[in-house]
């Protein structure tokens, strides 16, 4: 077994003892309520891990799914997130059991959108409020609804719907949604490549990319290479990926730049190598870690082909 | 004049009507009083960041009745993104005096909490700003508030027309709260001081990257909620190096040389506003906790330390926030 390996294994071993009895996870090794996210990217992670995590993990995803078809942030909660929907959807992805609630969350992502979708907020944003540069034509998914689209959801939206097997059913909209999601994602790039929130200039001034948004709008935007905007994106995490040690950011990047085809092996190994990874104590960071280590079920996972 | 009853009924409807429609706008949306009989403030002297704030802040302290024995002390920097050599973030080693100060004290804890809203990678953050190095070195705890569990709390004020927020329990718990801002102009906000730093307790992990529901609640109604919900026990404000311009992130460095602490964050706001050449109230937030929060008016602030001289030149804000200026 390779050094990696063995890192991933244990990696992994950590990551199923902070399983809650819930059967989901919290945000923080030392927290005992259950959230969405780090619940997702571990489901994520753990793949066809075998034993009984799984399992009881599945369950509690479609346990705590509101009757709306939405996953709130944490259980406990009555929020809409639509990054949460997204990453569930993907993460309940092959399970035969949760098809209903897995095609229940594609259609409330279908009628979720961002704030200037609508009329009357293109409007302001044309004429009254033009301080953020973007174009409020190309609209994609909020974190919550009533607000405006932001790069993480919409591009955790984008990956999710791109995994479905067609687009009949009622969901014949999903090829125009994921369209005006991908012209978001690529109007809300930082000026010179990548991606931050999704404020690329403000008041006339630029704003700097954030290594983590930019990967994972590139894994959303993975077939449109021919972007000039793509491209100077993957330069400037190639650019950035050696200079990362937090691993949350470093495992995105190597996931992106897998998926692009770049040489990773370095990153990998400082990856597989951080002494960061002793003592992770945000379970997203811990589960993202794994599936970075194990990249090419991890793209597949994403609905991702490198 | 004869009144029929049908003039008296139309009349009164009328009257209702306009009641109903009138009273959210002319009823306070404050529940409460806090304002103090008088405020503290006190204006340090520092002309840079070194090891010399550890004596200059305990000197600092002693100006005020502060007890943390035995407490659980939560120190909220403004920890927002890093760009090397800008004035974005409160200083570490301003934030390790303040902790080394408070254990001198006799706090039982420190803790160094944060919840950065752009930046979804709180340890990148964390390391590159040398944060990281300095807490770990110094066996401080930092909580990651966009992660931290969370309790549903009802809000003591309605400006945002929320009901409730989630906030983080470490800060909930709190024994005594510290709000450490970095002086600074903003963008959308005007400044953000002591008062605005509370916006980076709302947790991410509940209301996104950025907290975008409370920018459409109204930043200063949200402001105003929050820290009536939670209340700030003392104020230790950056001006050492402060930002002005096109804040919080994009502004310019300026040099104020000084350290603003207060026991009261509306008495806090309102003397660092001045230092900028602002008229506090014009500062929207700053003008209406001063109707329940705390004091902004000079009359009911004790200063100490440094008298509050305005810049001979205020400091530059975006075009909207002209009308701040003091000229």
């Amino acid at each position: 077994m390779t050094t990696d390996r063995i890192v991933l294994s244990s990696l992994l071993a950590d990551l199923i003892l902070r399983q809650l009895p819930s059967g989901g996870w919290a945000a923080l090794a030392s927290s005992s309520q259950p959230a969405l996210e780090p619940t997702s990217f571990a489901a994520l992670a753990l793949g066809s891990f075998p034993g009984g995590a799984l399992e009881r993990v599945q369950e509690f995803l479609l346990h705590t799914q509101n009757p709306n078809g939405s996953w709130p942030a944490f259980a406990g909660d009555e929020s809409d997130g639509a990054w949460v929907t997204s990453l569930v959807v993907m993460a309940l992805n092959d399970v035969v059991p949760a098809i209903p609630a897995r095609l229940q969350g594609v259609h409330w992502l279908m009628s979720c959108a961002g704030k200037e979708s609508n009329w009357f907020w293109k409007w302001k944003f044309r004429t009254a409020d033009r301080h953020v540069r973007f174009d409020p034509d190309k609209f994609g998914w909020p974190w919550f609804p009533d607000t405006v689209s932001w790069v993480v959801p919409t591009a955790f939206a984008v990956l999710a719907l791109n995994q479905l097997p067609c687009s009949c059913g009622g969901l014949e909209q999903v090829p125009f949604r994921v369209e005006r999601g991908v012209e978001m994602l690529l109007d809300r790039v930082c000026p010179g490549g990548g991606w931050n929130a999704g404020n690329g200039v403000v008041y006339g001034v630029r704003v700097a990319p954030h290594p983590d948004d930019t990967a994972i709008a590139l894994l959303a935007l993975r077939g449109h290479e021919q972007e000039p905007v793509v491209q100077s994106s993957v330069q400037y995490l190639e650019r950035v990926a050696p200079t990362l040690s937090a691993p949350w950011s470093l495992a995105w990047a190597t996931l992106a730049l897998a998926a692009y085809g770049r040489s990773i092996d370095s990153i990998y190994s400082s990856l597989a190598a951080s002494p960061y990874l002793a003592s992770v104590d945000d379970t997203s960071t811990l589960a993202l870690v794994c599936l970075a280590l194990d990249y090419e079920r991890a793209l597949s996972a994403f609905g991702v082909t490198s | 004049m004869n009144i029929t009853r049908r003039d008296f009924l139309v009349g009164s409807a009328g009257l209702a009507a306009g009641v109903s429609v009138a009273a959210p706008f002319l009823l306070p949306k404050y529940h409460f009083d806090r304002r103090p009989p008088r405020s503290r403030v006190a204006i340090l002297h520092a002309e840079q960041y070194s090891q010399e704030l550890d004596r200059i802040l305990a000197t600092g302290l002693r100006l005020f009745p502060i007890n943390v024995r035995g407490k659980t002390v939560v120190l909220k920097p403004n920890l927002v993104d890093y760009a090397p050599g800008d004035a974005i973030n409160t200083h570490r080693l301003l934030v390790l005096a303040a902790a080394e100060s408070f254990r001198h004290m006799g706090a039982k804890y420190v803790i160094v909490a944060e919840g950065p809203g752009h930046q979804r990678d709180t340890q990148l953050v964390f390391q590159q700003t040398g944060y990281e190095q300095c807490l770990r070195d110094e066996r401080i705890r930092f909580v990651d508030l966009n992660r931290d569990e969370l309790i549903c709390i009802p809000l003591r004020a309605s400006y945002m027309g929320m009901k409730s927020l989630w906030l983080p329990r470490t800060v909930l718990e709190a024994d005594f709260l510290v709000s450490m801002p970095k002086i600074k102009t903003h963008h959308w906000s005007g400044v953000t001081l002591s008062m605005k730093n509370m916006f980076g307790i709302v947790p991410g992990a509940r209301y996104g990257w950025p907290k975008n529901i409370l920018h459409w609640k109204g930043i200063q109604e949200s402001i105003l909620d929050i820290c009536a919900t939670v209340p700030v026990h003392f104020v230790i404000a950056d001006g050492i190096v402060a930002m002005e311009g096109n804040g919080p992130l994009n502004g310019t460095p300026r040099e104020l040389g000084k350290i603003v602490l207060a026991d009261d964050l509306v008495a806090a706001d309102s003397t660092c506003a001045r230092l900028m050449g602002f008229h506090p109230e014009r500062v929207s937030h700053i003008r209406e906790g001063s109707r329940f929060l705390g004091n902004a008016s000079p009359a009911f602030i004790d200063q100490i330390g440094e008298t509050v001289n305005a810049p001979a030149t205020p400091f530059q804000v975006v075009p909207e926030f002209q009308y701040l200026r003091a000229v």
